[in-house]
């Protein structure tokens, strides 16, 4: 059986985020440019570059950010980091398979919906760019993950953003599935992991 | 559903069997059982006929269409063909794994088999996965695939499900 022993919750793709998700907490650490539009008095504790004069360009996380953005009051006001500008936009609609997603920013598209949350005049564009480079990669993913079986996937699955990583490992288990139910292995029966992890087998026993 | 799920789904189709013991009539929860006489066929579901065979009490007569001249043309038509063709039995894979591992001896030529049936099995996913490719590059709403059996579907179906489920939000940010 392919089931794992527990559920670990997935990250909310989209413009939500799961609280409970380790990938989605993750994300939220990416750092985004921002510019100050007041003043943070006395705050300079707590980091150096930490402005006393509004107009400041510096970088604040992702969780930051969300909490202190605020349309009416101007507090800080957020501009997209380099991967998610005009350039990029461009190179990612005329061919995104070459472009290595890992290098990017790990959670390419998680981040490029979250930042769908602080208006920007070019969020229509950002969300069509997601969707087409996600569609024009999913060619790929979808024949290497349904394909090579017992083979070192390494070389592929390094360019990958973190979501096709995903998607690549549900379609391998798929493949493996089926693999070992025609080899005959699927109705062998093997020790669990968890239990082969608490170390109490004698080693004769887990040594073949 | 794991592919030892669509086995046992699988086992309950009927296959004929000599078997080379008698016993009357068996009245199971399924259905009954007929009459069983030596040296006389008789249609029984895939569980018991494997069952019989591994006690020696039988001898399993292969289906109509597990004979290699009607695969060769059932490969070359689905090879012709660009939807998927009806397929010889809703469980073609599943069986002639059951009864080339168990029952090798009663099957004429059961390698060619084998290849034959891993040719048309390779065949089919490989259009599986071109319709699916172009499903979500058209962005459509709904596929009719028809003539697919549970095993393909089976291997798929996590993975597209997933990449659905990520197309279904990354297009909500549109709105």
């Amino acid at each position: 059986m392919d089931t794992q022993s527990y559920f670990p919750v997935p990250p909310g793709v989209g413009m939500e985020e799961n609280f409970l998700s380790l990938d989605d907490i993750l994300l939220s650490h990416e750092r985004l440019p921002i510019r100050t539009e007041c003043t943070f008095p006395q705050l300079g504790f707590l980091e150096k570059s930490i402005p006393e004069s509004p107009g400041t360009k510096m970088e604040l996380p992702l969780w930051l950010t969300k909490g202190l953005y605020e349309r009416k009051r101007k507090v800080v006001s957020v501009e997209l980091p380099k991967v998610y500008k005009e350039g990029w936009r461009t190179v990612f609609n005329a061919d995104p398979n070459v472009v290595d997603l890992h290098k990017m920013g790990p959670y390419y598209y998680g981040l490029g919906s979250q930042m769908l949350h602080f208006d920007s005049p070019e969020n229509p564009e950002i969300a069509q760019t997601l969707l087409q480079t996600f569609i024009a990669r999913f060619r790929r993913t979808m024949d290497s993950s349904q394909n090579a079986y017992n083979e070192d996937t390494s070389a592929f699955v390094e360019r990958l953003d973190c979501l096709e990583k995903a998607l690549f490992r549900s379609g391998q288990s798929g493949l493996n599935g089926f693999q070992s139910w025609e080899k005959g292995q699927a109705s062998q029966l093997t020790a669990s992991s968890l239990v082969l992890n608490y170390r109490k087998r004698k080693i004769t026993d887990v040594q073949p | 559903m794991d592919a030892s799920e669509v086995e046992f789904l699988a086992e309950k189709e009927m296959v004929k069997i000599i078997p080379n013991f008698s016993l009357d009539k068996v009245f199971l929860i399924g259905g009954d059982l007929g009459p069983f006489n030596p040296g006389l066929p008789i249609d029984v579901p895939v569980w018991l006929a494997l069952n019989l065979k591994q006690r020696q009490k039988c001898r399993i007569i292969p289906p109509e269409w597990m004979d290699v001249e009607k695969l060769e043309e059932m490969r070359d038509l689905e090879r012709k063909e660009d939807m998927f063709t009806p397929v010889p039995s809703p469980y073609y894979m599943e069986l002639t794994k059951l009864l080339l591992n168990h029952a090798s001896d009663n099957i004429p030529k059961a390698d060619e088999i084998r290849t034959l049936v891993k040719d048309i099995w390779d065949t089919r996913i490989a259009k599986l996965r071109l319709s699916a490719d172009s499903f979500i590059s058209q962005q459509e709403a709904y596929a009719k695939l028809d003539n697919l059996t549970l095993m393909e579907i089976n291997t798929i179906r996590a993975f597209l499900l997933d990449t659905l489920n990520c197309m279904y939000k990354l297009r909500s940010n549109l709105q």
